[in-house]
């Protein structure tokens, strides 16, 4: 039996939070990390004789979810209750999509492990609701139903994965499209995104699958790739032994970085689903589908090709700047705006702005350095009226104290030296002082002529063009 | 007592007064003979009298309902008022929210005087089913009062209160109105909101009056047929002016269809009243008795004894004692649930819970409950095509009359008690609204029938019982 027979299969399940105002049966306020159960009402705590109406504005988003994803989306879309016992479930059935979910048969692309295309497919979204949180405390428990009800999208893969590597891909694909279309906030610390691995070895001669294991609820990128490494060698190790692997649940401990089982599944794991009288089936119009793509932002991949297409960017510099559609934005505004080359700007936006903002843990959208600002300070670069050294201090200036270039350049006085008698006099100056070098460049060795053009940018405060000081260094030992 | 209608003429003429008339009905249900009431709010009903007394001499009264004394099923979820459903398990369990039928009751100016008895969360038709005792039938206190609005048939008939709310699941208000001589009205499904009413089986619950005649149940739709947010299985429809049409409305032209096998189960004395009603009826110019066929009414048992389990499985699961009610002191997570739910739900719940647990779970699910769910399209169709031929349709209510108490009788094993509902269960399953009318008798148990209307026909039923009412008056 060698390792090299097997193949890991591997499908997820993605838990997006929405971005609604509100919960999605009640009118309770979304988020937020008030006191525990203080945003809870008689329905999102089941109450007896509560009834759950829909949050229209749940639709939106999971259309919007779904077309960004190739989807099929529902012309009609019902709800069903799953049902299962948990504290912090208080209705005892989580109302979910089980027969007649919005979307369906969506693919995504990722880059497979040779860094060619592959297409995952997507078997359907389904909308639900989050459940509240128990926290566990030395010998009792207490529930905070503050997320209980908050809406979710289930998009559920197709076992088309078959690495860690790939399974990250497809995550971050997926949580970039999905952050992009506004359908999450996507923060994976706050539980925003977070998911559920199913995998299983099967042999590559075989079509049988492998028998699988869920390990539930992964926050983070790195745990996954973790939880993947781990249980693929877990179930390799127990084929070895010619052990069957159990159908399980499992956690992922991030103390161990390994998983260890929550429970076994077998036919006790029945949830019983029927769909949800209280709720009605809703009709979804093509007008409505309609108008959601057309408001639908450019997707991270068409952005991406677009902009190594459009600017001369280099993959890595756009992929960079598409991974935020603001700071794409930004980057584009600025290019509108200044006479810098784009490639340029990009530089500038995807290192020193980016430096600043992180410096700072600070936000594109929200900063007060608009585009507009950035322009006017590459301008002046691209009009030879400060140097880079100087331009990168600037922009430092500008973010702190929020002032222009303009000002900050003309109050420093900053502006590179023109005055072409001052630059004659400083290079006839560094000739004298420096014979022995003189004497090289003359010899033929061209690069000392460097050292002399630094020490007269010292001279200078950096405020020369190089390139003048050079030519004037040039004209003069030449005489 | 008299009907709400002639106690608002009263009312507007000064003959009496909402107080007067509440300290007459508080007095019966504080002694609660019959144990009828659960709970009984004095105190909060004779401030809510006072009120109303005040508005009529002010000449401002808020609707027909103004100063009328009501209870309400111990279904109907009132704010701080103890709400039970008739369980253990909620015992001491006031609720936080106000239920949207007893808001729109509270904000006509009716008066509640208490809450009162039903079988446990609705699952019963003799109202035994219960650990707040069975409640007896006010005309035969050796008998039942039919469940499971047992407390509120029971209340209207001794008078302690105008009319009562009671909701109907498979007849659990059509059977103790007929029981109990009186008049009741299942709505179409979705006609009143469900919003605050503790659910059993959800697609076929619906809150339903029950009254001393036809008007009485008007005035209460009015009220409570108002469109609510809070439940988006509403049918949304303009407000039903009722009382004023059933006052206006001529005599018109009716074609009642009969299904004549279905009064073959009946005991002799049921049959005998319901064939008399008919002959009676059929002598009228404006009655034409037409031949109608529900061949899949005799699996409406069935099908019921598998959605609505099915449903109340779901609709139960919450009563774990995490979150409210009565929680047994336990070591771990598992044994909370299994001691609470053993403990404080009563065996026929526990039954209903099981039965609906196995018909939904996987391998048996496409078996029971999926079948059911195709059987009561069938149903629905039946009575799809007799409305065709017809436009309301007379049928029994129950085979028997009023059953003894359960230490009276011979056991009845839970099938027989099960088909009580026979009748009544296939117009739950079809969504239809039915009206469970008395047929006047010497007997101490009066007749009954009941008249099944279309869909979404509640008002013209409500007129066609009016009519109907009138004509009976006659026969006795």
């Amino acid at each position: 039996m060698n390792r090299d027979d097997y193949k890991v299969v591997i499908g997820i399940e993605v838990h997006a939070q929405l971005c609604t105002q509100s919960k999605v049966w009640c009118s309770c306020e979304v988020g937020g990390s008030d006191y525990e159960n203080s945003r809870v009402c008689e329905v999102c705590s089941a109450h007896p004789g509560t009834l759950p109406v829909l949050n229209q504005g749940v639709f939106d988003y999971a259309i919007k979810a779904g077309l960004a994803l190739d989807c099929k989306i529902s012309p009609e879309i019902s709800f069903d209750r799953k049902n299962y016992f948990y504290p912090d479930l208080p209705k005892g059935y989580q109302i979910t999509q089980f027969y007649r979910p919005i979307a369906q048969s969506g693919v995504l692309k990722i880059r497979d492990d040779k860094e060619n295309e592959k297409t995952v497919r997507i078997r359907q979204i389904q909308i639900e609701e989050d459940t509240g949180k128990s926290i566990h405390v030395q010998d009792y428990s207490l529930i905070n139903l503050n997320r209980a009800g908050t809406p979710l999208i289930e998009i559920v893969s197709e076992p088309d994965l078959s690495s860690a590597a790939e399974a990250l891909d497809y995550l971050k694909k997926l949580h970039g499209i999905l952050v992009y279309t506004g359908v999450t906030q996507g923060n994976m610390q706050d539980g925003n995104f977070r998911c559920d691995v199913n995998l299983s070895l099967q042999r590559k001669d075989q079509e049988k699958m492998g028998i699988r294991s869920e390990v539930k609820n992964l926050n983070s990128f790195r745990h996954v790739e973790k939880a993947i490494h781990y249980e693929t060698q877990r179930h390799w190790n127990l084929i070895k032994e010619g052990k069957e692997v159990p159908q399980e649940t499992r956690l992922f401990d991030i103390e161990t970085l390994s998983t260890k089982v929550l429970r076994v599944k077998s036919d006790a794991d029945d949830y019983r689903y029927f769909n949800e009288p209280d709720l009605l089936p809703v009709f979804i119009t093509e007008q409505k589908i309609n108008s959601i793509r057309a408001d639908l932002p450019e997707l991270p991949q068409t952005k991406i090709t677009r902009l190594m297409k459009e600017y001369g960017l280099s993959e890595y510099a756009a992929e960079t700047l598409s991974s935020q559609s603001s700071l794409a934005d930004y980057f584009e505004q600025t290019v509108k705006m200044t006479s810098l080359p784009a490639v340029k700007v990009g530089n500038w936006v995807m290192v020193e702005l980016m430096r600043l903002i992180n410096e700072y843990n600070a936000q594109i959208d929200s900063i007060a350095l608009r585009p507009k600002h950035l322009a006017e300070l590459l301008n002046l670069i691209a009009g030879n009226k400060i140097s880079g050294t100087v331009a990168k201090d600037v922009l430092t200036q500008m973010y702190d104290t929020q002032k222009s270039a303009h000002q900050i350049v003309t109050e420093q006085n900053l502006a590179l030296e023109t005055d072409t008698d001052l630059v004659d006099e400083v290079a006839e100056r560094l000739i004298l002082k420096h014979p022995e070098e003189v004497e090289q460049y003359r010899a033929g060795r061209e690069r000392i002529l460097g050292f002399l053009v630094g020490q007269a940018m010292k001279e200078l405060k950096g405020k020369a063009d190089p390139a003048l000081i050079s030519q004037t260094l040039k004209d003069k030992i030449g005489q | 007592m008299k009907d709400i209608y002639s106690l608002h003429q009263m009312y507007l003429k000064k003959e009496t007064s909402p107080v007067e008339v509440l300290q007459d009905c508080l007095k019966i249900a504080e002694k609660n003979k019959l144990n009828s009431y659960i709970t009984v709010c004095s105190d909060l009903a004779l401030d809510q009298a006072k009120k109303a007394q005040k508005r009529f001499t002010d000449g401002k009264p808020l609707s027909y309902l103004d100063g009328i004394p009501y209870s309400l099923k111990d279904l109907f979820v009132t704010k701080g008022i103890r709400t039970t459903a008739g369980s253990k398990h909620l015992l001491n369990y006031h609720p936080p929210y106000q239920g949207s039928v007893a808001q729109f009751l509270s904000d006509s100016g009716a008066t509640l005087v208490g809450k009162v008895g039903c079988d446990e969360f609705g699952m019963g038709s003799t109202n035994e089913n219960t650990p707040y005792g069975a409640i007896l039938n006010p005309l035969d206190p050796n008998r039942v009062a039919g469940g499971s609005s047992g407390g509120s048939a029971a209340a209207v008939a001794e008078n302690s209160c105008s009319f009562s709310m009671g909701t109907d699941t498979g007849g659990s208000v059509r059977l103790p109105s007929f029981y109990c001589g009186l008049t009741g009205f299942k709505p179409s499904y979705g006609t009143v909101t469900r919003y605050g009413q503790i659910a059993y089986a959800s697609s076929l619950d619906q809150a339903a009056p029950i009254g001393r005649n036809c008007l009485d149940l008007a005035a209460v739709m009015e009220v409570i047929s108002q469109a609510d947010p809070k439940d988006s299985t509403q049918l949304r429809k303009d407000p039903l002016q009722l009382v004023s049409s059933l006052l206006n409305n001529q005599q018109t032209k009716i074609k009642l269809g009969v299904d004549a096998s279905l009064l073959e189960g009946c005991d002799p004395d049921v049959l005998k009243e319901l064939q008399a009603c008919l002959q009676y009826l059929s002598q009228n110019a404006s009655i034409e008795l037409v031949d109608i066929s529900l061949p899949h009414l005799q699996y409406g048992i069935s099908v019921y004894y598998l959605i609505a389990p099915a449903e109340a499985s779901a609709n139960l699961a919450r009563y774990d004692g995490i979150h409210y009610g009565e929680r047994e002191k336990a070591e771990n997570l598992e044994d909370i649930y299994r001691l609470t739910r053993g403990k404080t739900l009563g065996t026929e719940v526990k039954k209903r819970i099981m039965l609906g647990t196995f018909a939904l779970s996987s391998g048996y699910s496409q078996q029971f409950f999926e079948k059911a769910c195709q059987v009561r399209e069938l149903i629905a169709r039946d009575f799809d095509l007799a409305f065709e031929k017809c436009d309301y349709i007379f049928s029994p209510v129950s085979s028997t009359k009023a059953l003894e108490l359960k230490e009276k009788r011979k056991p009845m094993s839970s099938i027989q008690l099960y088909l009580n509902d026979l009748y009544t269960v296939p117009v739950n399953l079809a969504g239809l609204p039915a009206l469970s009318l008395p047929i006047p008798s010497k007997q101490k148990l009066p007749g009954g029938f009941q008249l099944i209307g279309s869909y979404a026909s509640d008002a013209e039923l409500l007129k066609t019982g009016y009519q109907l009412e009138k004509i009976l008056e006659g026969l006795s």
